[in-house]
């Protein structure tokens, strides 16, 4: 029973904070100065051209009946048609988010199974002549802007070396049969490298010290001195038993970070022309495209949302001592 | 220190008023001038700030006020007696080859209340030569009064004229024949004609050039982005085009010839076929003239209204009757409206007749054409693949034709010089620093051309004092062009004082351009001559005329 109510509650809060996710979007972008439609004048357009088109877009209305009316297609799924593409917004949301989401997810692996394995040895080697030097090192690397970064390594490794291609997912003019096809190409691979390595850079930080700082806790607790006592190997010790109980903030914080990162991929997605969603919201905001700038924030919202869901879940799996009730 | 300033204030002020003449007006208030923020357009930003400066110095008050775009036009297109004077640009596009749409949109009394005249100008004497124009089918007739027209406008000085910027792009020269790369006038080297006869050097046979704009439809029945219009000019044909001078040409049409002010006979080309094989007819012509106007495709139907009838003869021969005659019918709307097989749009459209969207929302997987390229692919913001159609009458020399969209300027630069992309077609960075680059490769050939389009700043007619010619002239002639040219826009660009761009060598008056007295002095003195006073270092309003409009 105690379970069934906090799972209900977890739903309630859920659908509240959506609620306020759609609400604060929908009047974010009405109430920015000008008319939406100004961005589309032309002078061949007549009078009755302009008002025809506020009036397919239902701009003609008021605002609360508009609010109404996007309420009641969302809850239908319905994320409108977007101004520019004239085309519906869905659609052009799920062409996109593959190409985030491989890009958000490949560049936290690296950034996690880095950051943890670097994060434990750095707790093991305290107080040494690595870790005064590493600590600064993992600090200037989350303070870099990430646009600068990506500049920095497309002027390397890119117009330098020539070791990897620019921008895009794909050499000019190439065809792949699927998408798995193009995913598991070696040519995706090389246009992956760039932007992922930026992403992954920018975020190995917070998994690193949240590792060093766990095991720091963890190396003083009683079963570690305890493990110590019985004669086990400093080995045996730092990872069969530390590492272990360290590990868990760092992988619910993973799932939180892939809502962040999706913020961060705004950025490196333009830097590296990567045609993901971050890209098309900067694109939908600046031209005034509110149904299709709504969808791409309500999405990113979403998987936010559901990320938090996912930490929290995951945390009372991994760790029974935490519980709902 | 305070004492004095109380005892001395007054004093000055009452000396002041003692000098002034009995009947002076009321100083000219505050005057509010848009631009858009540095970020987004530096040089207007720029722009803006050295007029400004010059107009201080005639004793003018002026707040610069900077705004996005979004609402800088919908204040000045939708709310026309809220502003004063305000930043501007019209872009180049190869319809506008044709004089007409700029002369008259912009400046026709008809067009005030709703239209692109928003400045509010109107001219009987101004009004009446435009619509001359508009019927006069002799070309050099119709010259003399688009000339007119400039110089009316170059006395009127209805909007300030600044530049007509350079368009700047490049390609690699060991790709491409330098010799095939097309210059149109006003338009610059990214154009259809150089995507035609570009010719390959070397195995490297496809275009690929940039984009920092995403695409947003390949639609033959759509004026969409600019972006846009590179494609599906490629992929459909019209019955002229527009040519490198600036002046229409047959293409699909094999000829046309008036036969009357009011009907035109066009002879359509033989054995033409669309993408999909089947041939291309005259009912396919008149089909797609007829979509236009289907109230399906309503950003096409201005280029179509002014079509009686459509008649097919014998053979391949169309005639066309128009309503009023119109000179610019051949640039306007044969070289403007897209041939579509009827095929494949007559059921779509008869579709459409029953839904409340219209053909503008409609995307076909495989656009069908009948144009020198064939649509390909399309990934979503990455990139468009067109491949030449061989069969065609002017079929391209190269094997395909692909749009990379790369929102980075520098990565667009770096992929230029790497051979990731080989044409250049769109950089918004620094000029010179495209040179530099150039110079240090080697390998690439950069291209300025002056461009058709133009930046202005545009006057507020509906508020005094910028009603008055006379006002309007000394503000104009205030401001250096050249400064601008060297200043804002770094030396690309060319000093402006006509709507009509000296890239349209035909209809372009020079005199206007050579007889545009500026500076200080000639500013002041026109000002002073129309009766304007200066008092301390403020302005006012000559005779007794009031402000209105005081802040």
């Amino acid at each position: 029973m105690p379970h069934l109510k906090a799972a209900a509650s977890r739903t309630l809060q859920l659908a509240l904070v959506l609620w306020a996710v759609v609400t604060i979007l929908f009047l974010m972008f009405r109430l920015m100065p000008g008319n939406p439609m100004a961005a589309y004048i032309d002078p061949t357009f007549t009078a009755e051209q302009q008002q025809a088109l506020m009036a397919q877009f239902g701009l003609d209305k008021p605002l609360w009946e508009q609010y109404f009316i996007y309420l009641g297609n969302l809850l239908q799924g319905e994320l409108g048609q977007s101004f520019r593409y004239r085309e519906p917004v869905a659609e052009r949301i799920f062409t996109l988010l593959p190409n985030t989401l491989i890009l958000t997810f490949s560049s936290l692996i690296v950034a996690y199974a880095f950051g943890i394995l670097a994060g434990a040895y750095l707790a093991w080697r305290r107080g040494s002549a690595v870790e005064k030097a590493a600590i600064p090192l993992v600090l200037t690397t989350r303070a870099m802007p990430e646009f600068w970064l990506g500049m920095v390594l497309l002027a390397i490794f890119s117009f330098w070396l020539g070791w990897f291609p620019a921008g895009g997912t794909r050499p000019a003019g190439a065809s792949y049969g699927s998408l798995w096809a193009l995913y598991t190409s070696r040519e995706f691979l090389s246009y992956l490298a760039l932007p992922a390595l930026t992403l992954a850079i920018y975020s190995q930080g917070l998994p690193l010290l949240l590792m060093r700082s766990n095991m720091l806790d963890v190396m003083k607790e009683d079963f570690v001195t305890m493990a110590r006592i019985k004669g086990l190997s400093n080995w045996t010790v730092v990872v069969r038993h530390a590492a272990r109980n360290a590990l868990l903030p760092v992988m619910t914080s993973f799932a939180i970070a892939v809502g962040y990162q999706l913020q961060g991929n705004v950025v490196v997605e333009t830097v590296f022309s990567w045609p993901g969603l971050g890209r098309e919201l900067v694109r939908a905001v600046s031209a005034s495209d509110y149904p299709l700038a709504q969808g791409a924030f309500l999405m990113i919202a979403v998987v936010v949302i559901l990320m938090n869901l996912i930490a929290d879940l995951l945390y009372a799996f991994l760790d029974p001592r935490v519980s709902h009730a | 220190m305070r004492f004095i300033r109380k005892a001395v204030l007054p004093a000055a002020f009452l000396a002041m008023l003692a000098a002034s003449p009995a009947h002076a007006g009321d100083p000219i208030r505050t005057i509010d001038l848009f631009t858009r923020p540095q970020a987004a357009q530096p040089q207007e930003f720029q722009s803006v700030q050295l007029i400004a400066q010059e107009w201080r110095k005639l004793g003018l008050d002026v707040n610069v006020r900077v705004m996005p775009w979004e609402q800088m036009s919908d204040v000045v297109w939708y709310q026309r007696d809220k502003w004063d004077v305000t930043a501007w640009q019209m872009v180049g596009r190869p319809e506008r080859s044709d004089p007409d749409e700029i002369v008259f949109n912009l400046f026709h009394s008809s067009t005030a209340e709703k239209g692109y005249n928003f400045i509010g100008y109107t001219n009987p004497e101004y009004d009446a030569i435009v619509e001359a124009q508009r019927v006069e089918i002799d070309e050099a007739d119709r010259k003399e009064l688009i000339h007119k027209a400039q110089e009316i406008l170059a006395r009127d000085q209805p909007n300030m004229m600044l530049v007509h910027p350079k368009q700047t792009f490049a390609f690699d020269k060991t790709v491409w024949d330098p010799a095939s790369v097309v210059n149109q006038s006003g338009i610059g080297i990214r154009n259809t004609w150089t995507f035609l006869s570009l010719a390959p050097l070397g195995d490297q046979k496809d275009i690929i050039l940039n984009s920092a704009d995403n695409v947003q439809a390949i639609n033959p029945l759509y004026i969409s982005g600019g972006v846009d219009s590179w494609v599906f000019e490629l992929v459909y044909d019209r019955l002229a085009r527009v040519g490198p001078d600036g002046l229409p040409k047959p293409w699909a049409a094999e000829t046309y010839e008036w036969k009357d002010d009011r009907t035109l006979e066009v002879k359509l080309r033989e054995g033409m076929k669309w993408h999909d094989g089947q041939p291309v007819t005259p009912e396919d012509v008149k089909f797609s003239f007829e979509a236009a106007v289907s109230g399906e495709a309503p950003m096409y139907a201005p280029f179509a209204t002014n079509i009686e009838s459509i008649e097919i003869g014998d053979g391949s021969t169309i005639t066309f009757t128009l309503k009023q005659p119109a000179a610019s019918f051949v640039t306007s709307s044969l070289a403007k409206i897209n041939l579509v097989p009827k095929h494949v749009w007559e059921p779509i459209i008869e579709d459409l007749k029953t839904k409340e969207e219209n053909a503008e929302s409609y995307q076909e997987q495989t656009p069908i054409g009948s144009g020198p390229y064939k649509f390909e692919r399309w990934l979503t913001n990455e990139e468009i693949v067109l491949s030449a159609n061989k069969e065609h009458f002017n079929a391209p020399k190269a094997d395909r034709w692909i749009l990379r969209i790369v929102p980075n300027v520098e990565a667009a630069l770096g992929m230029l010089r790497s051979g990731e992309i080989n044409f250049l077609a769109e950089f918004g960075g620094d000029p010179q620093v495209l040179i530099q680059a150039a110079e240090q490769d080697g390998d690439l050939e950069v291209v300025s051309t002056v461009e058709m389009g133009f930046r202005y700043v545009a006057f507020n007619h509906r508020r005094p004092p910028f009603d008055d010619p006379a006002f309007r002239r000394a503000l104009s002639a205030a401001v250096d062009r050249q400064l601008i040219v060297k200043a804002a826009f770094r030396g690309f660009a060319e000093p402006s004082n006509s709507v009509v761009s000296p890239a349209l060598g035909f209809w372009h008056d020079a005199s206007v351009v050579e007889n545009f007295e500026s500076g200080l002095d000639a500013a002041k003195s026109i000002l002073e001559e129309a009766g304007y006073t200066l008092e301390g270092d403020r302005l006012h309003y000559p005779g007794d005329q009031k402000e209105t409009l005081a802040n």
